[in-house]
């Protein structure tokens, strides 16, 4: 809760304004009944017109008054809120745009979406009502207990008593439906991954005719937000009721005690009578406060939630050491004895790998399904961290680079199509922001991409992504891997980037890619592409089985022979 | 200092017929074709009404209780005062009757007011979750291509944020509602009969309420739309960047997204601002209004009073009644803004119910029941909206178990073949036939039953290996699915995950390699065990040493159905019965392996032309 308020110290100035423009409204309305008494007084009751006429004349002017400070603290308190939101978002991004992958793996995706939107709405619209009648509501409670005390203080025990026991059970409400709320979230938060899955999974689900399936879980899990909701929701509207109860008892004590006092002490009627009116205006003001807390257990559920996030330690990030001027330049990659596992899990999947590949080599990746190759490659770029051992580009550590530097000038292809919603330019472009057309084109052309793009509807400024055109598969990986030579990397990395292009197109391509004078590591199950390699490293169970180019393998390797024969058939080797 | 205080005054208004048009328009063309939908608001309240009303007993109940609590909180003063008057100024007798009288009203007060709330949140929930499920349902039935013009957070905002938005307001604004219209029947009776004259200067005030609660609403109306607009925005931006992580940070562009993000984060800012500022309006407005009544009361009054024409009495109680008289009002107009955000929430939930679903299977539509696989391509063209021809006059069968390889350059039309054969699409021209019946006469889902698939991209859900593999066919055993799984060469490397068969997937498949989600996804089409089966460039990306396994169990799969396989490995389709060379749309060759080879057309230039590039230069060197 307490990052949430030092979110609002930015806004110090105009939460005061706002809160004092509230005050200023307030005593106004206040003073109205002030007004009215001298009006019968001093009017009516002296028979005065003039008199009725000058305060008559003042109390437009104060309502004149009221209504323009209103509409003002409105612009103020919303500038504070929908700021506050805008800032907590903003930080809330930056820091997700900061998490590692392991830190992600403790966020679902859809949780993380709800995070960012809903609960910064619950805690924007709080703030909002906040400045405009949080302060009003316990003025109010307090302003007519104190005003009871000093018309009448033994029957104003009466009224008080009643105060600090809804006081408790307010508190305790509030902690409560804080729990309740969470749990409300939590599961909008099951709701939205199930949504999410399908939508992204829409055409198998389609294709397998599992929609009921699915319908029976989407409304299972709302049911469960619908059940939550319903029991968060019960708690709080219990409030309105035990206040009225309670408050209404207080009445009926100091009506009770109120007809022996007027024995006893000589309370007047008139007392009592006042007496009764400050507790009807508390239990108003209560109501107010209850709707309030309700409120801000909700926001409190909210403000958890989202300080979780911004709490969370960053696991990876440029050491303290790293030198800000190196800059990777010829491109050599050594491996040496590299171990690794995923963070969270047990087995290693790479160990003591150990290589060297020279600068401008074509260094192919073999191996079977989970042998390492992806895990192995996302370790260049560093997207994880390495358990032992050292990767050195152009001989520097690659912890000690900093990692816009190191991944500035790698260009990464990865095995999923991504594409983002933009134009094929955008899309190109983002591998390299200040890219030229020219440049843009000419990566599109290696990519063996240009001649289709040239046949969409709009050429490069056709719409792609999630909002755009059709593309095949092999047309949007081709995309991809435009985006990553854009930026004229000194190392590429191609993970399995050709599988949806056939033999030709495939085949052009890596001739284009020999252009390009940069480090590839590319992952591959063809052998007609291995041939061609300089290095080859055929990986199993996450060790490096063997290495070298493809004749030495050919010679080596029993596992690369056989892959070998069940591509090309055994007259194929025997060729060799 | 000067410049932090006008910091609220320097936004830029929006300008909203501009917004209103640029940010719809997409939406405003694709809905344009559909039935004329009148996009107002008393339209779309029309219809929460109605969902509303299918509790009919239970919303009478809740009417019934909000009728009867209103009716004590206006006994509970009334008793109070009789009270004073009774028993401390004139001292009857039987206080104690009285107060207990009070105290059960007090109670039944409380106990009222509870039930409307407690029943009112079952109706609200329910109908919530209603809409919630057949907006999921809805989802399911629109064509494919909507997902492909839409981005999937923006369809999530729908969900999530809209829903919530109608959910929230449900619960509170049909008691508000009601009750301030209850209490503002009684207080106006009441006034009447104490003073027409003086209720009806009360009421001049009520135009220039109307007038400017129509000018706020006006306003804030659209304002609230923009918003939800612009967080449906950010929402989709959120999400893709989200599943994008992975190239966000190789390609560094973390700085990049932020800074737009930055500027969607500011839009929501800046319609926030107008929406919320101007709706905090309403309050101040009617607070003005009252304050102004109150004056009118007082000043006429007081004439009046001097006049002899009533008493003081009657202005005090009247200057209280005008008070009572605003408050419903007041009321009313803080539930109308609620209402409002709620209108333009439940508005985009309407905007997709009311998209045309795909699965209007015609009407005669039957169901397929027995297949045996005989499929008949018939003059099949296709072209995507207004797009080129993707698919030219493709005639060609395939008998009942036969495998038939698609062969061609990528974007040649194989995958769209595909497509249309499960009916994702249907053809612009011609038709594919079953059996010898048009497909187009069969419910889709019947048709997909009797198919299975392994797509490109094997996608799996949340949730166990287990459950991943048993989505092929639902009832299937434990037993049935590791045999499956064994079939598919799956079983070592499930084993070998921590937690086997129960080990967790994550929706991005992280934690598994592609080769491997393929192995699954193939183990799911085993166990579908369909008639008509589809490889969509499945074996792709698998490891040789696997691949040789996979081709065996696939033939065990392949034998007895009708199999379509995209491939690029050429032993596949050296095995296939029939192999048909699509190029550019059209159909140029078809024919057995052999047959082909002896054409010497495209497919032979493909088989040599792999051979010269890679057998021949491996055996030279």
């Amino acid at each position: 809760m307490r990052t949430m308020f030092s979110f609002l110290q930015k806004y110090r100035l105009a939460t005061s304004v706002a809160l004092l423009l509230m005050l200023t409204e307030l005593t106004v309305e206040l003073f109205q009944p002030f007004i009215i008494s001298k009006i019968i007084d001093k009017g009516i009751g002296a028979d005065n017109l003039t008199v009725v006429l000058q305060w008559g004349g003042v109390l437009l002017g104060c309502s004149a008054l009221a209504f323009v400070v209103g509409i003002i603290s409105s612009f103020y308190a919303s500038h504070v809120s929908q700021s506050f939101g805008y800032d907590v978002r903003d930080r809330l991004y930056e820091k997700v745009q900061s998490f590692s992958f392991a830190n992600f793996n403790r966020f679902p995706e859809s949780s993380l979406i709800t995070r960012l939107t809903n609960d910064v709405m619950q805690l924007q619209n709080t703030v909002f009502m906040g400045l405009r009648i949080m302060l009003r509501a316990p003025l109010l409670v307090i302003g007519s207990v104190v005003m009871a005390f000093i018309v009448h203080p033994k029957l104003a025990l009466f009224l008080a008593a009643g105060i600090p026991f809804l006081g408790m059970f307010l508190v305790w409400v509030l902690r409560k439906g804080e729990r309740l709320f969470r749990s409300v979230q939590q599961q909008l938060d099951g709701v939205n991954g199930v949504m999410q899955q399908n939508l992204s999974g829409m055409r198998l689900i389609r294709v397998f005719v599992r929609m009921k399936h699915e319908a029976a879980r989407f409304s299972m899990s709302s049911e469960r937000l619908m059940e939550k909701t319903v029991a968060a929701m019960r708690l709080t509207e219990t409030t309105m009721p035990i206040i009225l109860l309670v408050m209404n008892t207080c009445i009926l004590a100091v009506l009770w005690f109120g007809h022996f006092e007027l024995d006893r002490s000589g309370a007047s009627v008139g007392e009592v009578v006042a007496i009764v009116n400050y507790a009807m205006r508390t239990t108003g003001a209560l109501s107010i406060l209850s709707m309030i807390i309700v409120n801000f257990s909700r926001a409190r559920a909210s403000a958890q939630r989202v300080e979780e996030v911004l709490k969370t330690d960053i696991d990876l990030l440029d050491t303290e050491d790293s030198d800000t001027e190196a800059k990777l330049s010829a491109g050599d990659v050594t491996f040496e004895g590299v171990s690794f596992r995923y963070p969270d899990t047990g087995e290693h999947v790479l160990e003591a790998i150990t290589f060297e590949a020279k600068a401008g080599d074509t260094v192919a990746i073999m191996g079977a399904t989970g042998s390492g190759k992806t895990s192995l490659m996302q370790l260049i770029p560093r997207l994880y961290d390495l358990d032992e051992g050292t990767i050195r580009i152009d001989g520097i550590d690659n912890r000690l680079l900093k990692l816009t530097q190191l991944r500035g000038q790698i260009g990464y292809v990865p095995q999923d199509i991504m594409l983002f919603t933009g134009t094929v330019a955008d899309n190109i472009r983002w591998g390299k922001e200040d890219a030229t057309q020219e440049e843009i084109v000419h990566a599109a052309k290696l990519a063996q991409i240009h001649d289709t793009i040239m046949k969409l509807p709009q050429q490069y400024e056709t719409v792609v992504g999630q909002k755009g055109v059709n593309l095949s598969g092999g047309q949007k990986q081709r995309l991809t891997i435009a985006r990553a030579l854009v930026r004229m990397p000194v190392i590429l990395l191609l993970d399995d980037s050709t599988s949806a292009l056939d033999v030709q197109t495939e085949a052009r391509l890596l001739t284009a890619l020999k252009q390009m004078h940069c480090t590839t590591f590319l992952i591959t199950q063809k052998i007609s592409t291995t041939i061609s390699a300089d290095t080859i490293l055929l990986l199993d169970d996450g060790r490096l089985l063997a290495q070298g180019t493809h004749e030495q393998l050919l010679r080596n390797s029993d596992l690369y022979r056989r892959i070998y024969e069940s591509q090309f058939g055994k007259e194929g080797v025997s060729h060799a | 200092m000067l410049n932090l205080l006008k910091q609220p005054f320097q936004y830029e208004r929006p300008e909203r017929p501009a917004e209103e048009s640029s940010g719809t328009g997409e939406k405003a063309s694709a809905s344009k074709k559909k039935k004329p939908r009148a996009k107002n608001a008393s339209l779309t309240l029309k219809r929460m009404a109605d969902y509303l009303l299918q509790y009919k007993g239970r919303l009478s109940a809740v009417v019934a209780m909000v009728v009867l609590s209103s009716a004590f909180s206006l006994l509970g003063p009334y008793l109070a005062g009789r009270a004073v008057d009774r028993f401390l100024i004139e001292r009857d007798s039987g206080f104690i009757a009285f107060l207990l009288l009070m105290a059960i009203a007090y109670a039944l007060h409380s106990l009222t007011m509870w039930l409307q709330s407690v029943w009112m949140i079952t109706i609200s929930q329910q109908t919530v979750y209603r809409m919630r499920v057949q907006l999921f349902n809805q989802l399911h039935r629109l064509p494919i291509p909507y997902f492909a013009k839409r981005q999937q957070g923006e369809l999530m905002s729908r969900v999530t944020n809209d829903i919530e938005n109608v959910s929230s307001s449900l619960n509170s604004s049909v008691i508000q509602l009601l009750s301030s219209v209850l209490l503002l029947v009684g207080t106006v009776s009441v006034m009447l009969s104490l003073s027409p004259l003086l209720t009806l200067l009360t009421f001049l005030i009520v135009p220039l309420m109307v007038y400017g609660m129509k000018w706020i609403t006006n306003q804030t109306g659209k304002l609230f739309k923009a918003q939800q607009r612009n967080l449906g925005d950010l929402n989709g931006y959120i999400e893709e960047t989200l599943s994008g992580q992975r190239i966000v940070k190789a390609f560094s562009q973390e700085q990049n997204v932020i800074a737009s993000f930055r500027l969607r984060n500011e839009r929501i800012r800046v319609s926030g601002f107008w929406a919320q500022s101007i709706s905090g309006f309403i309050p101040k407005l009617m607070n003005a209004l009252n304050n102004l009544s109150f004056a009118i009361v007082a000043g006429v009054g007081a004439i009046l009073a001097l006049e002899g024409e009533i008493s003081v009495g009657v202005i005090i109680i009247f200057a209280e009644y005008a008070r009572q008289f605003t408050r419903p009002l007041n009321d009313l107009a803080n539930q109308w803004n609620t209402l409002l955000s709620a209108i333009a929430g439940a508005e985009r939930v309407f905007d997709v119910l009311d998209e045309e679903a795909e699965c209007k299977d015609e009407a005669e539509a039957s169901e397929l029941k027995e297949v045996k696989g005989a499929i008949d391509f018939d003059n099949v063209s296709f072209f995507y909206g207004e797009g080129a021809q993707t698919l030219r006059s493709v005639s060609f069968q395939a008998s009942p178990g036969e495998t038939v390889a698609l062969v061609g350059p990528t974007g040649a039309g194989k995958t769209t073949l595909i497509q249309l054969l499960c009916r994702f699409y249907d053809a612009s021209g011609g038709r594919i036939a079953i059996d010898g019946n048009d497909t187009r006469g069969f419910t889709r889902e019947s048709l997909r039953s009797h198919m299975a698939f392994v797509l490109q991209d094997p996608f799996l859900f949340e949730g166990t290996v287990r459950d991943n593999i048993r989505y092929g066919r639902l009832d299937a055993t434990d037993e049935e699915i590791e045999r499956a799984a064994s079939l598919a060469n799956a079983h070592s490397f499930i084993t070998r995950l921590r937690g086997g068969y129960d080990a967790q997937l994550k929706l991005d498949g992280s934690g598994i390699s592609q080769g491997q989600k393929q192995l699954l996804a193939i183990a799911r089409a085993i166990l579908a065990d369909p008639s008509i089966l589809v490889l969509d460039e499945a074996t792709s990306s698998i490891d040789t040493v696997t691949e040789i396994k996979i081709q065996e169990a696939l033939q065990r799969l392949m034998k007895g159905r009708t199999s379509f396989v995209i491939a690029h490995r050429l032993n596949t389709i050296q095995q296939a019965d029939k192999i048909v060379v699509l190029q550019d749309g059209a159909l140029t060759e078809i024919g057995s392996h052999e047959e082909l080879l002896e054409k010497k057309g495209f497919y032979s230039k493909l088989f040599n032309g792999q051979l010269d590039s890679s057998v021949l230069s491996g055996a030279h060197s």
